[in-house]
C-alpha cells in the first residue's frame, strides 16, 4: 500500500506566483545516512526571503533562502547544492543528525 | 520549472492522477511523464528507465544519469459514513495528509454543505451511495454513526470488497453486537476480524478532535504496513 502523503507546496507556489512574486523551487534529490527530509521533499522562497516547506529538520533552511535569493539575483534558472556535516559551515549549518542532501534550486518562471 | 509545468502537475494532482515529475538537472528541463503517453523528446531517450523507476513509485535520480523522477501515486480514497461532529475533525487531517475523502449520510441536518465546504457529500444511503462509488482493496471505511441501520450496509459493502481499512466507532459492547449482527449475514470470523472496533489508536482522549486523531493516526499506520 502507497499513498502520495504529498504536501500543498507546490499549490502554495502557484498561489505565490499569482501574486507577482519571484519564487524559487528546492527539491531534496539525493540523501545519505540518516538525513530528516526524504528525497521529493520541498521548499518554496520569494525575493523577500520568506518561505514555505522543508528540506531538512530546520538544520539547513536558513542557508537554502540565501543560496534562493542568491539564485535571484544572479538570474541563474537553476543550481544544486549539498549540505555535509564536514562542510566548513558545519558550525553553522550543518546537519547535526550526520546525514548529507543534495538540493536542487530552480527559478519558476 | 515552467509555470506552465507547475499548472500542469497541480491539475494532474486535483484530477487525482498517476504521473511522475522527470527533471534534467543538467539543464534544468522538466517535464511530466504519465504511463502510455509520449514523452517529451529531450527525454526519449531515458524513457526506459523512467518507466521502471516509474513501476518502482521510486523517487530519486536515474543511476548514471542526470534525470530526477519524483513520483505522483493516486490518493487513497478515504470514506467516511457518519456526517458528525468527529468526521468535521478527521476531514481536516486527511485533507493534509492528501487522503482522497467522501462522506455518506442520509441524514439531510448532517451532511449539509455548511458543515462540510469543498468535501463531497453524498447525502444517500450506503447502499445508494455505493452504486455511484468505484471502491477497491485501495479504499478505507470510517464508519462514525454507530447506527447499525446506516453504518451495517457499508461494512457489509466494505467487507465484501475487501477493503484496506475498515474501521467502526462505538464501545466495546457495540462492536460485539455489530460482529454478531455481521456473523449472522454470512460473514467468516476472518472477515469480520478485519475490523477496527472499537476505532482507533488508544490515545485516552474523548473529544471529537481528539477522537478523529486516534482514527486518523490508525488509518496512517495501516497505510504503512501493508
Amino acid at each position: 500500500m502507497k499513498n502520495s502523503f504529498d504536501e500543498k507546496i507546490l499549490d502554495e507556489a502557484r498561489d505565490w506566483l499569482s501574486s507577482k512574486q519571484n519564487v524559487v523551487l528546492a527539491t531534496v534529490i539525493q540523501t545519505w545516512g540518516s538525513s530528516p527530509r526524504q528525497v521529493g521533499s520541498r521548499m518554496i522562497v520569494n525575493d523577500k526571503g520568506d518561505f514555505s516547506g522543508s528540506v531538512s529538520g530546520g538544520c539547513v533552511e536558513t542557508a537554502v533562502v540565501r543560496e534562493c535569493l542568491g539564485l535571484l539575483k544572479e538570474k541563474k534558472p537553476f543550481k544544486k547544492i549539498e549540505f555535509k556535516v564536514s562542510n566548513e559551515s558545519a558550525w553553522e549549518v550543518g546537519l547535526a543528525c550526520g546525514g548529507e542532501i543534495a538540493i536542487f534550486l530552480e527559478q519558476i518562471n | 520549472m515552467k509555470i506552465e509545468l507547475l499548472k500542469k502537475i497541480i491539475e494532474k494532482k486535483e484530477k487525482k492522477m498517476e504521473f511522475a515529475i522527470i527533471t534534467n538537472l543538467e539543464n534544468g528541463e522538466g517535464c511530466v511523464f504519465e504511463k502510455d503517453k509520449l514523452l517529451d523528446k529531450s527525454f526519449e531517450k531515458y524513457k526506459d528507465k523512467i518507466m521502471s523507476q516509474f513501476a518502482k513509485k521510486k523517487n530519486g535520480i536515474i543511476e548514471g544519469t542526470n534525470i530526477f523522477v519524483e513520483c505522483y501515486i493516486r490518493p487513497i480514497k478515504v470514506i467516511v459514513v457518519g456526517a458528525v461532529h468527529i468526521a468535521q475533525y478527521l476531514i481536516s487531517f486527511a485533507k493534509s495528509l492528501n487522503f482522497e475523502i467522501l462522506i455518506i449520510d442520509p441524514r439531510g441536518y448532517f451532511a449539509s454543505e455548511q458543515r462540510f465546504p469543498g468535501v463531497k457529500v453524498i447525502n444517500k444511503w450506503p447502499d445508494e451511495a455505493f452504486a455511484e462509488i468505484k471502491t477497491d482493496q485501495n479504499t478505507a471505511l470510517i464508519a462514525l454513526t454507530h447506527d447499525p441501520k446506516i453504518d451495517d450496509p457499508a461494512l457489509r459493502h466494505a467487507l465484501k470488497k475487501d477493503f484496506f481499512y475498515i474501521g467502526a466507532l462505538g464501545s466495546k459492547k457495540t462492536h460485539a453486537n455489530r460482529c454478531a449482527r455481521l456473523k449472522e449475514s454470512g460473514f467468516t470470523k476472518e472477515q469480520i476480524n478485519k475490523i477496527f472496533g472499537p476505532i482507533g489508536i488508544k490515545l485516552g482522549g474523548k473529544s471529537a478532535p481528539e477522537i478523529a486523531l486516534s482514527i486518523i493516526s490508525q488509518l496512517v499506520s495501516v497505510v504503512y504496513k501493508k
